[in-house]
């Protein structure tokens, strides 16, 4: 597609990415590519239990055996614990009286080389005493379960009870109330590129760290509080990240931890990459959750209430589960008009490792109920999908208004109503009713959802991005930020908005990633965040150190700074074009003539703080976006109705409301990848399959996950509403279309096969049961 | 980690062989790589000695001849078998099986006598071998000896080699006139290990009823499993759709599939049934144009 948008030089056209050509060419450094001299390597003892205390470890074979250079156990980092915020710090950096999942990190050895250093870690003797756990919501929910946290009792980790409006009152009044179970699957994040870390100690004050973090303004709180340091001596450096997804990027590992304390104790870089295994055994996983929708409509089909209980298994620790629990709740009274709304959120403490955001953090898991609801809703009533989305969804508010939420959600634009209609027309919806839908064993169907998600998440505590935009005298441009490009194409972004906003070319910006020692602090990659709070800190940065500039400009030119603009890398009176300059003259004369200053434009973003405030998690009141993007989504699927398969077409239509699209390739591509292709996933192929906290597919062979060979492609339409709220109008995109694509396939399977799949994936033997099930029911 | 081993790499099939007649038990060969690296990463097995018989270049060969059928040596790898064109033409169903076993990366370094000797059941290769009614030719330093493809797994990841032996050619003769043959298997991912997968073979007799079948299962026991009484059903009859279904509901009663993360047993039992029909299906159409 080349369509463009706005009338800008850079923005809003198809920007090749900034990074493309090192990572083809494989010049990209990753952290496991990370070598420093005198290097050691670490590897972690994990404890084979799910569930067990800790009487004794014995390092001493380990430390005898040649090669090895250091042990560390949980006892040497001195009882700190460390959490997502101040109640919930409930993790050590090893564990040291009780392990809580199977493979959590024990101890750890540093060693001339990774085999030595594994062969250390297989001497290391644990007597554990094993003890019975709780591996689902409903065990940890019994009394007299088996407790996770001696000081939780109940193994309750997040509950939250919200009531807005008068849900009871809007039931009995409703013509229809429907009330269905849905379930989501534990599932891995998907990124290609295990943790990695070198650590080291260039002075007893100071610690070097250099790993894949999303988030590295984390390790830089995490290791300086753990290790007792002021900030100022942590420095954090952040490579390429081989994408993250949410979750353990942002967090730390044990890894984390033991590389900087054996890079202590030994006075060498340590280095630790994860395996596949053990990421795909101890990394965060998207929360499996039971989701129970029951919902009152009118005759009509007008929703007028919704009671959502969520059940979540949180895992062994708390990590970011307030918060998803939170998100699951809070966007229920989006993309729809809802006036009466209730939320019960119980997350319970198991030995299965710890649950965390993944993309479309909360929401995905009630929209998916939600959504797929609305369409047994429409069918009980004798609507259409399409018809039932258009009636209820939100309409776009004028300039200047908002839409407020029962819930004091705030939106400025809601581009969901045109989503829908242009999805229904691309796909030619109203024509495909009544067209046979079965060949042969193939049954053919289409599904139908709409979806929403926050965009620039601001939580409590710091929220401001910042940038530094420093103009070489010879023209070209450094430009400083505390945002990290996950793969979602932020470095692009920002360069294209600093080269829009200065009016020279995105190739004179040469953006510097993330080291704590010279960039500004930022809250990190997560929560969709990254284009609306570090855009808006990029462009005030550029707006800065282009008003230096334009001073310098007018004064050559014996006119007002505010009669001079910059364009196409040429700075211009405006009345008179024709009496201008290079760009490159103009910071010559700034940097030599003026006499000699130095142009550094700051700027920090301040959207996210100003409107309307913060969320209360407890209330279940305001808002977590500083504005909401919207999707619509058609899905086709093919299902082998007599083996149970399930296969996404290409017939697929994706309408997403981003509210600007800065970079419509990256939108597109990230719709594409990050969007249908994941939600294909989640909705069809993944998840972890568990016994009593033993993962029993810890492989990329068992745990399946689309190749090129199952991924089909999806069409991408932009719907521009252009949001006051974000840098040129920008909203997030594609985790909102994250959120549609499960519910439009299980639809989809609906309209093909006549069976609702409520429990994700829908892999080959639940559909073929199902299918079985509902052929017997026909024949009695 | 990979527990220490001494590692050997003979270049002729002699070599190989006095290797394997000095280390016997203690030795592992290693063809390709693809399954036993996943073993000795997991430690499943800790061989003292490798003999990685990826050098032998004497063992790599696809050779045709209309009267002694097609012979493939040992060390053949799969992306050979798949691209062959006297495959293709003469035995399509070992290039259409190859063309799904694994990924293109594993076929260009996996090797067809790697697959075979590792005795895996859900393995594509023995089920379609069993229904052409192959043989194997195993070597030893005291001589060779031809066994069927059928007789040589003995159970899960278990074959039929004598601590001294190797395989070294498959020998598949050519199918007697109006024969058709197929192989499809239930895959989740495109090149997945088989949850359960059929080979059928179908000759067809002068009335056009049929002559001879062969029905070999994947992953539907602890060994590649021929369905004998579902081949009984169909032979010296007429094949329509019913008769192809109760092949299928016979068959199922054959199997005795594993349970998996992949499937239930039960559901196993019922895709034993959707496969044996569908591909006994498609081997008499191609029966029927042969």
């Amino acid at each position: 597609m080349d369509e463009t948008f706005g009338n800008y030089s850079i923005l809003g056209k198809a920007i090749p990415r900034v990074d493309a050509r090192a990572k083809v060419t494989g010049q990209a450094k990753y952290a496991a590519d990370i070598e420093v001299a005198n290097m050691l390597w670490g590897q972690i003892n994990r404890s084979p239990y799910a569930h067990a205390r800790i009487l004794n470890i014995d390092t001493s074979k380990a430390e005898a055996l040649p090669g090895v250079k250091a042990v560390t156990t949980g006892k040497d980092f001195g009882g700190f614990k460390w959490g997502w915020s101040g109640p919930t710090r409930d993790e050590e950096p090893l564990a040291v009286e009780k392990v809580r999942y199977q493979y959590e990190g024990v101890a750890a050895v540093a060693a001339v080389d990774e085999d030595t250093a594994q062969e250390a870690c297989d001497l290391i003797e644990v007597d554990y005493e094993p003890l019975p756990g709780v591996f689902t919501p409903s065990e940890a929910m019994q009394e007299g379960a088996p407790l996770v946290h001696d000081d939780r009792p109940g193994n309750i980790c997040v509950e939250y009870h919200w009531n807005f409006g008068d849900v009871d009152k809007a039931f009995a009044e409703s013509y229809l109330v429907r009330e269905d179970t849905f379930q989501t699957p534990r599932m891995a994040k998907g990124y290609l590129e295990p943790p990695a870390v070198v650590a080291y100690w260039p002075d007893p004050e100071r610690i070097v760290y250099i790993g894949a973090k999303g988030s590295p303004y984390f390790p830089y709180r995490i290791l300086a509080k753990c290790f007792d340091l002021p900030l100022s001596n942590v420095r954090i450096i952040t490579p390429i990240i081989g994408s993250d997804f949410g979750g353990t990027k942002n967090d730390m590992t044990p890894a984390d931890f033991s590389a900087v304390m054996l890079a202590k104790k030994t006075g060498r870089p340590v280095k630790f990459v994860t395996s596949q295994f053990d990421a795909l055994t101890t990394d965060l996983r998207r929360h499996p959750m039971w989701i129970t929708v029951k919902t009152g409509v009118t005759k009509d089909g007008i929703l007028k209430a919704t009671s959502l209980k969520a059940v979540a298994d949180g895992g062994a620790y708390t990590r970011i589960s307030p918060l998803t629990m939170f998100l699951v709740g809070t966007c229920q009274t989006l993309p729809y008009k809802l006036p009466n709304f209730k939320y019960d959120a119980y997350n319970y403490f198991t030995n299965n490792p710890s649950s965390a955001a993944m993309r479309g953090h909360g929401l995905y898991h009630s929209r998916f109920a939600a959504d797929v609801q609305l369409d047994m809703i429409a069918e009980e009533l004798g609507l259409d999908p399409v018809e039932i989305r258009l009636k209820n969804s939100i309409e776009n508010p004028k300039p200047g208004e908002i839409y407020e939420t029962v819930n004091d959600v705030h939106v400025a634009t809601c581009g969901v109503q045109e989503c829908i209609e242009k999805v229904a027309e691309a796909v030619n919806w109203k024509a495909r009713k009544g067209q046979k839908k079965v060949e042969g064993d193939t049954a053919y169907g289409m599904g139908f959802a709409a979806a929403t998600y926050n965009s620039g998440t601001k939580l409590s505590a710091h929220n401001a991005c910042a940038a530094i935009v420093r103009v070489c005298e010879d023209g070209s441009v450094n430009y400083l930020t505390g945002a990290t490009d996950v793969g979602q194409g932020s470095d692009t972004i920002m360069s294209a908005i600093v080269a829009e906003v200065l009016g020279i070319r995105l190739e004179d910006i040469d953006l510097k990633r993330v080291d704590s020692a010279f960039t500004p602090v930022d809250p990190g990659s997560y929560g969709s965040r990254v284009t609306v709070h570090a855009g808006e800190a990029a462009t005030k940065a550029a707006e800065d150190a282009k008003s230096q500039l334009l001073e310098v400009a007018a004064q050559q030119f014996g006119v007002k700074p505010g009669d001079v603009d910059i364009k196409d890398k040429k700075v211009f009176v405006k009345s008179s074009p024709e009496r201008n300059m290079a760009w490159e003259r103009l910071v010559r004369i700034a940097c030599y003539e003026t006499p000699g200053k130095v142009i550094i434009g700051r700027g920090y973003s301040t959207q996210g703080i100003s409107m309307y405030g913060l969320a209360d998690f407890s209330k279940g009141v305001g808002d977590i976006g500083t504005n909401y993007s919207f999707t619509a989504q058609a899905s086709e699927v093919e299902v082998d109705v007599e083996t149970g398969v399930v296969k996404c077409t290409d017939n697929n239509v994706i309408a997403h409301d981003c509210g600007f699209p800065l970079n419509t390739q990256a939108v597109e591509t990230q719709v594409q990848g990050g969007s249908y292709h994941q939600g294909i996933s989640a909705a069809v192929y993944e998840e972890f399959k568990m016994d009593s906290g033993q993962t029993l597919n810890p492989n990329l062979v068992d745990y399946k996950r689309p190749r090129a060979y199952e991924a089909p492609m999806t069409q991408v339409i932009h719907v521009i509403t252009n949001d006051p709220y974000g840098p040129f109008g920008a909203k997030e995109a594609s985790e909102g279309s994250c959120c549609s694509a499960p519910p439009s396939i299980v639809s989809a399977i609906h309209d093909a096969t006549g069976v609702w799949i409520k429990d994700l994936p829908a892999q080959p033997e639940k559909v073929f049961w199902a299918l079985k099930k509902k052929r017997e029911k026909g024949q009695k | 980690m990979i527990a220490a081993f001494e590692y050997f790499a003979p270049k002729t099939v002699r070599e190989a062989l006095s290797l394997l007649a000095k280390y016997k038990e203690e030795a592992k060969i290693i063809a390709g790589g693809q399954s036993m690296l996943v073993v000795m990463k997991q430690r499943l097995l800790t061989p003292e000695y490798l003999i990685d018989l990826k050098g032998i270049t004497d063992l790599d060969y696809i050779k045709y001849d209309e009267g002694k059928g097609l012979r493939i040596g040992a060390l053949t790898i799969h992306r050979a078998i798949e691209k062959s064109p006297v495959i293709q033409k003469h035995f399509g169903v070992l290039s259409e099986m190859e063309g799904n076993l694994a990924t293109i990366q594993t076929r260009n370094w996996g090797t067809i006598g790697g697959n075979i000797c590792h005795g895996d059941p859900a393995g594509d290769p023995a089920p379609v071998l069993i229904a052409l009614k192959a043989k194997l030719k195993l070597a030893s330093s005291a001589g060779e000896r031809i066994v069927e493809a059928e007789e040589f797994s003995k159970d899960y990841l278990e074959v039929a080699l004598e601590p001294n032996e190797m395989l070294t050619e498959i020998q598949v003769p050519t199918p007697p006139a109006h024969t058709g043959t197929a192989y499809e298997k239930l895959m989740v991912m495109k090149g997945d290990m088989s949850i359960i997968g059929a080979a059928v073979s179908i000759t067809l007799d002068s009335k056009g009823g049929c002559g001879d079948a062969r029905i070999a299962l994947s992953n539907a026991a602890s060994v590649p499993l021929r369905a004998k009484k579902a081949e009984k059903l169909l032979i010296g009859k007429t094949i329509n759709n019913g008769l192809l279904t109760k092949a299928g509901e016979v068959a199922s009663t054959e199997a005795t599939p594993p349970a998996d993360v992949h499937g239930s047993i039960e559901y196993r039992r019922e895709m034993v049934k959707v496969f044996v029909k569908r591909v006994a299906q498609l081997a008499l159409e191609r029966a029927k144009a042969a």
